[in-house]
């Protein structure tokens, strides 16, 4: 897309054809000593804009706010691209931007609603309660996106980070450690946490909203 | 020369599991994990109830696309930048 738009407005050093006598080879190296930082910004990071997007509107909680946040984020790595190393992960590297910029200049705007409490949380009860009627789950495919979002976004941040980097944008725990700077394990117990806190939240309100009966208890006659 | 995976019981099942279900575990500690699912149905249960609820949140949460409106935004300021 940005090629076509970017073909009105100036001109593009490498859409001319190699001389035909280099290999393959040196067409590759001279492509790739000749190619202007747009143009390898645009192979490399423009691919990720979703990726960044995404991370953005759950991070910064608003459409507003995500909007100015993935435009900060994608001009910052423009004007840093001499710093990022050509074929290296650039998803990572555009979330590490993303993350900084956050923290340092957004995390104090968030509008913060209720927050989930995600240490009383005990393992797998959600399962155990519905083992019963609806062991595969299915009552989840009835919940609305906007209440999956909003369960996501009641998370503390950590937890929220985690979740997402992982699970919506399918980051390696190992990734996801050096980019939030904290150990794979305490990765993997966010995570855990995390996914097990959105679980509770989501049964609750499915239960609530008549989608599946609520467990019966010893007390109850 | 292969070996068979070492048996572990649930409680390490339930420990590893999002390690497993995410593609985090040695081949070898998958084995053991895989191993133990094959025999056992309540953590195979389980572990199907897991799966698709990381399955669950993934649909419903990757459709979101970047506006078209702040795409062209961007891209005309990133085109305003210096080339070099």
């Amino acid at each position: 897309m940005w090629g076509l738009l970017a073909a009105q407005v100036t001109p593009w050093p490498f859409q001319q054809p190699a001389s035909s006598c280099a290999s393959n080879r040196d067409r590759r190296f001279l492509i790739r000593m000749s190619t202007s930082k747009r143009q390898s910004f645009e192979e490399e990071a423009l691919p990720h804009l979703d990726t960044v997007y995404r991370v953005a509107l759950r991070l910064a909680g608003s459409e507003t706010l995500a909007e100015d946040l993935t435009q900060d984020t994608m001009l910052k790595a423009f004007r840093s691209w001499s710093q990022y190393r050509e074929g290296t992960n650039a998803r990572a590297w555009l979330l590490t931007i993303l993350r900084n910029t956050f923290i340092n200049e957004y995390r104090k705007m968030r509008r913060r609603g209720p927050t989930l409490d995600v240490s009383e949380i005990e393992p797998y009860t959600v399962f155990h309660e519905i083992t019963d009627v609806d062991p595969s789950g299915s009552f989840f495919d009835r919940i609305v996106d906007d209440e999956v979002l909003r369960a996501i976004d009641a998370l503390p941040d950590e937890f929220r980070e985690t979740l997402v980097l992982s699970d919506i944008e399918g980051l390696s725990y190992a990734e996801i450690a050096t980019m939030t700077n904290v150990p794979v394990g305490t990765v993997k117990s966010r995570l855990f946490r995390a996914r097990q806190a959105l679980q509770r939240r989501l049964y609750d309100y499915a239960v609530e909203m008549g989608y599946i009966p609520a467990r019966e208890t010893p007390d109850d006659t | 020369m292969t070996h068979e995976p070492r048996m572990i019981d649930c409680s390490e099942v339930l420990d590893r599991l999002y390690e497993f279900l995410d593609g985090e575990l040695t081949p070898e500690r998958e084995a053991e994990v895989k191993a133990h699912l094959v025999a056992c149905a309540p953590c195979t249960s389980l572990s199907g109830f897991e799966a698709s609820f990381i399955r669950f949140l993934e649909i419903r949460t990757r459709a979101r696309k970047t506006p078209d409106s702040l795409r062209k935004k961007l891209l005309a300021q990133l085109l305003a930048q210096p080339d070099s």
